[in-house]
């Protein structure tokens, strides 16, 4: 059974069909949640909270309007990017570590050695975007600042930054489109 | 104005889009944004295609979570009450902020197109009519569909379960990388699934098969390479959900098959097909 229809079951109130869900979609979640927060604990942590937030919000899923994965993993990355960003507020992250983010973003989503199976394609439809379109889609997606933030690391005016995230997702659409 | 206009305003709110889609405004920002979004279909359609576009970014991350996990999610979900279902009404979803509001949106994405319940893929060229905004289920099933198997395999593994995935893994990522690859998907009115990610000028494919493992003991579901005028050509057999990786395709191939075989399977099919997906939009049956 495929994760749109296991959500509908778990609105439902059906735990064996949560636990089916949780094998489709605990990787997907705790490694995006990972590659936002870093920290390993801190991760666990946020994965946690979503998959149990999964488990009390099903029902607010609707299969009409998207898959399921979509909506999990969008629900996933705003936890993720909450947390990164009141650990940043709070000092907890390192100024050098920030730092090396800023250069290492990109590397990092190549570099990863577990082959998940998109990795490749996505690797290499983020290597068809300008540098500009990269870095401001993963500084912003993968590391979790904002497009202000991104600006000012890239120094680069906000207009331009908002322009650079639009095309650089729409080219990757373009490039994982043909996936249709 | 005309909408490009707009949209290259910098101070128009349509300019956060892209910024909201990736999660990179702050606070305040944002809960004035989705106050914007709820009256502002055409944003709304917008900031949904580009939030399908971001969520793409998180097919490249995914890892196995520690096996802990799993057991705590599980008892905390036995213990803890669920919303009701009603939560979904337009009201409660104005009054909640915990989860994003483009996810469901304001209105419906256009609507799926329901394939033929077989054979996949064999007529029609959908891919005229495609909408501007082409929604995630349909414009990335077969991706997303391939990535949810795989993720499905790693849940609970062992260590020589694990190499030699990896293995298989470096064998699809070769896969993924000819310039060639594409990948086509088929469901059907039962939600089974086969999907395939194929290089044509590699002669290599990776295929996946979802919802078809309820066969019964002593049988398994083989694969097969249909060719014209030649013998369907087994391409192996599948185990559970694990992904199958085929090479030496013949580019003449016209489709795929799956018959259910007794176990080790046959040298011809013994069966009529359970699930056929035509090659064609892969790049094959020249």
């Amino acid at each position: 059974m495929e994760a749109d229809e296991l959500l509908v079951l778990v609105a439902g109130g059906d735990q064996k069909a949560f636990e089916m869900l949780y094998g489709l979609v605990s990787g997907p979640v705790f490694g995006l949640v990972r590659r936002v927060v870093r920290d390993p604990a801190q991760s666990e942590e946020v994965a946690q909270e979503v998959l149990l937030e999964l488990w009390r919000s099903a029902a607010r899923f609707d299969p009409g309007r998207g898959s399921a994965l979509s909506w999990v993993l969008t629900l996933a990355h705003r936890r993720a990017v909450d947390r990164v960003r009141s650990a940043r507020a709070a000092g907890e992250r390192e100024q050098r570590e920030a730092h090396r983010a800023h250069h290492t973003a990109f590397d990092q989503v190549t570099e990863e050695v577990e082959a998940g199976l998109e990795r490749e394609w996505v690797r290499r439809c983020l290597e068809r975007l300008t540098d500009l379109q990269r870095q401001s889609v993963t500084l912003a997606y993968y590391d979790g600042y904002t497009y202000r933030e991104v600006a000012e690391r890239l120094s680069l005016p906000l207009g331009t930054v908002k322009t650079r995230m639009r095309d650089g997702l729409t080219r990757l659409r373009e490039c994982l489109g043909g996936v249709a | 104005m005309s909408l490009l206009d707009k949209m290259l305003r910098r101070d128009d709110p349509h300019s956060l889009a892209a910024p909201y889609a990736l999660d990179a405004l702050e606070r305040a920002e944002r809960t004035r944004f989705e106050k914007h979004l709820r009256n502002c279909p055409v944003c709304a359609a917008e900031v949904r295609a580009l939030s399908e576009d971001a969520v793409r970014l998180a097919w490249s991350t995914a890892a196995p979570p520690p096996p802990a996990m799993r057991d705590r999610v599980l008892a905390a979900v036995r213990t803890t009450a669920q919303e009701p279902a009603r939560a979904r009404e337009p009201e409660a979803r104005a009054r909640t902020t915990q989860l994003p509001p483009h996810v469901w949106g304001t209105q419906p994405p256009p609507s799926r197109s329901g394939g033929p319940s077989h054979a996949f893929g064999s007529g029609g060229a959908p891919r005229a009519r495609r909408p501007l905004f082409v929604p995630f289920a349909t414009a990335t099933a077969a991706a997303a569909l391939v990535v949810a198997s795989l993720f499905a395999v790693q849940a609970n593994q062992t260590q020589d379960q694990l190499n030699a995935e990896r293995a298989q893994a470096r064998e699809i990522a070769h896969v993924l990388a000819a310039p060639d690859a594409r990948a086509s998907t088929g469901k059907d009115a039962d939600g089974r699934s086969i999907g395939v990610i194929a290089s044509a000028a590699e002669g290599q494919a990776v295929i996946t098969l979802r919802g078809y493992d309820d066969v019964p003991s002593g049988r398994v579901n083989q694969l097969w390479l249909m060719r014209p005028g030649a013998q369907p050509r087994s391409l192996g057999l599948f185990e559970g959900d694990t992904p199958l990786v085929a090479t030496g395709l013949d580019k003449a191939a016209t489709s795929l098959a799956v018959t259910v075989e007794p176990d080790g399977g046959s040298p011809q099919p013994t069966s009529q097909p359970v699930v056929q997906l035509a090659l064609k939009s892969v790049g094959f049956g020249e």
